[in-house]
């Protein structure tokens, strides 16, 4: 479904993105683990468009990306610190990607109300966003980018910025929620335990490198570097 | 994250705001210190027993006024930040409303209530700026989470110990920042001091007044004005570092806040809350209660035509002109400078250039105007003296009321819309648009309030003819005779509404609190 081929992206000369390549199939839930700086949120950008890609080729469905701007993908993007429009209410936020693809008002509505009543802020829809707490602003930033139906969406580490708590549970409500819709997910997240939760296959990156790839059983039980098995958290000599 | 970059060819919105700061502002200022350094004007500034006791007033009755007021300020601060309760939106509004009135409906209204001298001056201080106290550290307070403080207790912390040496110092620097306003309002406080120390209390900002106009002893009134300068500008520097610090402070996000406990917390809360707006609630009252003494002669001679006097009605037509066109040219020069700034980060030397109309005392602005507008072409007998400098003490309120909206305007909000398929036209109409047009409005809403209220300015350019609602206020109570009193307090009246209505308004569109300071 979705393919990225030895793409590379340059930030002043430094390569955030080197030679990455990835594939993933239809609903499948695809990890990017790896720590602060290594690509992951860059590699989501390129893919929706966002950065400008100088070598290798992103390609959905068949399609390739190149020139495709970034309205015209119909991806799904969360953003890690939400973006969430200030000037418009919970529901219009979440009937905005809905309203760009000129659907009828009654539909957004109804659609709006059913991906609100997902994530539980079906009582919200007329407050302000700046008036939530930050599990609010993250449920709504959520609802936002399912509304449309993505065939593909990306979370940038949707669950960062929460306490602990919330977060284990949010975690397992996100899951919940990407089955339902049967979309290809790729979820950023520097928690190893996160990605292991989330997702079908972890994708471990390091200086805007794929170091391995697999389920998370394979790379626990053959993890390809030392750093690997730090990083996830598992003893080498087990 | 990379940050944004500035988009090129911005630099050409500044062209307008640097020749108006330019013109209206700087050059001004050249020629004071020019007519400063010709005659005597610093010798005397620093010699003439006068002046040193104008200045020494100065500095005490601000350092009392601002100690008085954190004073008075800090239990209510407790309890609208610490508790949950019904109106607490609207007693928030009440504390905020003496803070909107103009010097001048202020000085009215306590001339209304007590008699004019010292006590009344200080007092009228504390009422003005209870609210810079309230709102700068009450959103520093209300952030502090409940459980620090129950943390503080069960270690066996008293409730004051809990307040020295727990929540003191969490909100210190919020205090300290609010202290520099309040000490800067009432260093700088002319309409207050002219109206209630009727000639006998004497701040610096008055003494230049009265040397310019009513001893024309300009190099004296120009050395006094850059005295005031220099020394604002140092209090400005000290808030703007403190300041900094206050923003430096992580706080945990938005808390729950309890009611108040059933008991003793429970009465004294309602107590604090009970005295405080009590009151506040004084000169407001005393002062609509004035404008109705005599049978309401005030009143009826706003519509009466009243031989000698200047007709009120018009002066409200005036004042109402005026802030029109004082806030359009505060909002365009304003917005320009807003919209550059928005695409960096604070701080900079065009940033400081935008301020300091801020740090300018009115009167200094007002007086520069008189001194220099006198080419290319002589401005100095025309109406548009009035909103010009109106439009210019206004520009820094509306960069500040504007800044925090655009900058609102992230990148990531834009590139969220375009993945959620708008298109780059779309993205400008449906994200851009909206948050600029209700900055712009913001903004000219905070312009308008202050062009209503401004009288240090006006007071030196303003012609008889074409007098303001401030401008009148003051004269006519300057009048003997208890309907000259009156009407003034009907006029103060008239001009708070006014004033209120805006900031109502202003409210209403801003919708989320983003400070004014």
């Amino acid at each position: 479904m979705l393919v990225v081929e030895d793409v590379s992206v340059h930030f002043g000369g430094k390569a955030a993105l080197d030679d990455v390549s990835l594939e993933i199939g239809a609903g499948e839930v695809v990890a990017l683990l790896g720590p602060s700086g290594s690509g992951k949120s860059t590699l989501l950008r390129a893919i929706a468009g966002l950065e400008t890609v100088e070598s290798g080729r992103i390609a959905f469905n068949g399609r390739d990306l190149a020139g495709v701007p970034v309205h015209e993908r119909g991806f799904g993007l969360m953003f890690q610190s939400y973006a969430l429009f200030p000037h418009l209410s919970v529901a219009d936020n979440v009937a905005f990607g809905l309203r760009m693809k000129n659907v009828s008002d009654e539909e957004v509505r109804a659609r709006v109300a059913e991906v609100l009543g997902w994530v539980g802020m079906e009582h919200f829809g007329l407050r302000r966003v700046d008036r939530l707490s930050g599990g609010e602003q993250q449920r709504v930033a959520l609802a936002r980018t399912l509304a449309p139906r993505p065939p593909l969406v990306m979370l940038d580490e949707p669950v960062g910025a929460l306490d602990r708590m919330l977060r284990e549970r949010l975690v397992e409500d996100i899951g919940r929620l990407l089955d339902r819709e049967g979309a290809a997910a790729i979820y950023v997240t520097h928690d190893h335990e996160e990605a292991r939760v989330i997702s079908d296959r972890l994708a471990v990156m390091r200086d805007g490198k794929v170091v391995q790839s697999g389920p998370y059983e394979t790379l626990a039980a053959a993890p390809a570097t030392p750093w690997v098995a730090e990083f996830l958290g598992v003893n080498q000599q087990a | 994250m990379r940050a944004g970059r500035p988009r090129s060819g911005t630099a050409l919105l500044l062209v307008l705001p640097i020749l108006f700061l330019g013109y209206f502002f700087l050059y001004p200022l050249i020629r004071i210190l020019w007519l400063s350094l010709g005659g005597e004007g610093w010798i005397d500034a620093f010699t003439r027993r006068r002046f040193i006791e104008a200045a020494w007033f100065t500095l005490w009755q601000a350092s009392l006024s601002t100690v008085l007021t954190v004073m008075a300020a800090l239990p209510l601060t407790w309890v609208v930040s610490r508790f949950n309760f019904r109106g607490k939106s609207l007693v928030r509004a009440f504390v905020t409303i003496p803070f909107v009135l103009p010097t001048v409906v202020v000085g009215a209204a306590f001339l209304a209530v007590f008699d004019a001298g010292l006590g009344a001056l200080i007092a009228a201080h504390v009422f003005y700026n209870i609210a810079v106290v309230v709102r700068t550290v009450g959103g520093v307070w209300s952030r502090i989470d409940p459980a620090v403080e129950q943390a503080a207790a069960v270690l066996g912390a008293s409730p004051i110990r809990r307040f020295r040496e727990v929540v003191l110092p969490l909100i210190k620097p919020a205090l300290a920042s609010a202290s520099a306003i309040v000490f800067l309002f009432c260093f700088t406080s002319f309409g207050t001091v002219l109206v209630l120390g009727q000639g006998r209390l004497r701040t610096l900002e008055v003494e230049i007044y009265q040397q310019a106009v009513n001893f024309l002893d300009l190099p004296v009134a120009a050395a006094l004005s850059l005295i005031q300068l220099v020394t604002v500008a140092a209090i400005l520097v000290v808030s703007a570092r403190t300041q900094k610090r206050a923003s430096a402070l992580t706080l945990a996000s938005e808390t729950r806040l309890p009611a108040p406990k059933r008991g003793g917390q429970r009465r004294t809360a309602g107590a604090i809350l009970t005295v405080s707006l009590g009151l506040l609630a004084i000169p407001l009252v005393g002062l609509v209660g004035a404008s109705l003494d005599g049978g309401g002669i005030g009143w009826r001679s706003l519509v009466t035509d009243t031989p000698s006097a200047v007709d009120p009605l018009p002066a409200i037509g005036n004042s109402l002109g005026y802030a029109l066109i004082a806030s359009l040219l505060a909002v365009v020069v304003g917005g320009l400078a807003a919209s550059w700034l928005s695409e960096r980060g604070a701080g900079g030397w065009f940033d400081l250039l935008l301020m300091l109309p801020l740090g300018t005392s009115a009167v200094t602005i007002g007086f520069g105007f008189l001194l220099a507008l006198d080419r290319p072409i002589d401005l100095r007998g025309t109406a548009a003296m009035v909103p010009l400098a109106h439009a210019l003490v206004a520009i820094p309120f509306v960069v500040r009321a504007t800044l925090p909206l655009l900058r609102s305007i992230k990148r990531e909000l834009r590139e969220a819309a375009a993945v959620l398929g708008a298109s780059p036209g779309r993205v400008w109409r449906e994200i851009d648009l909206p948050i600029v047009t209700r900055a712009l409005a913001v903004g000219a809403g905070f312009a308008a309030v202050v062009s209503l209220g401004e009288f240090g300015a006006t007071s030196f350019v303003v012609r008889p003819a074409s007098t303001t609602v401030p401008a009148l206020i003051f004269r006519y109570l300057g009048r003997p005779g208890s309907s000259s009193f009156a009407t003034a307090m009907a006029l103060a009246v008239v001009l708070a509404a006014m004033t209120a209505l805006i900031v109502l308004l202003i409210d209403r569109v801003r919708g989320a609190e983003t400070g004014m300071f």
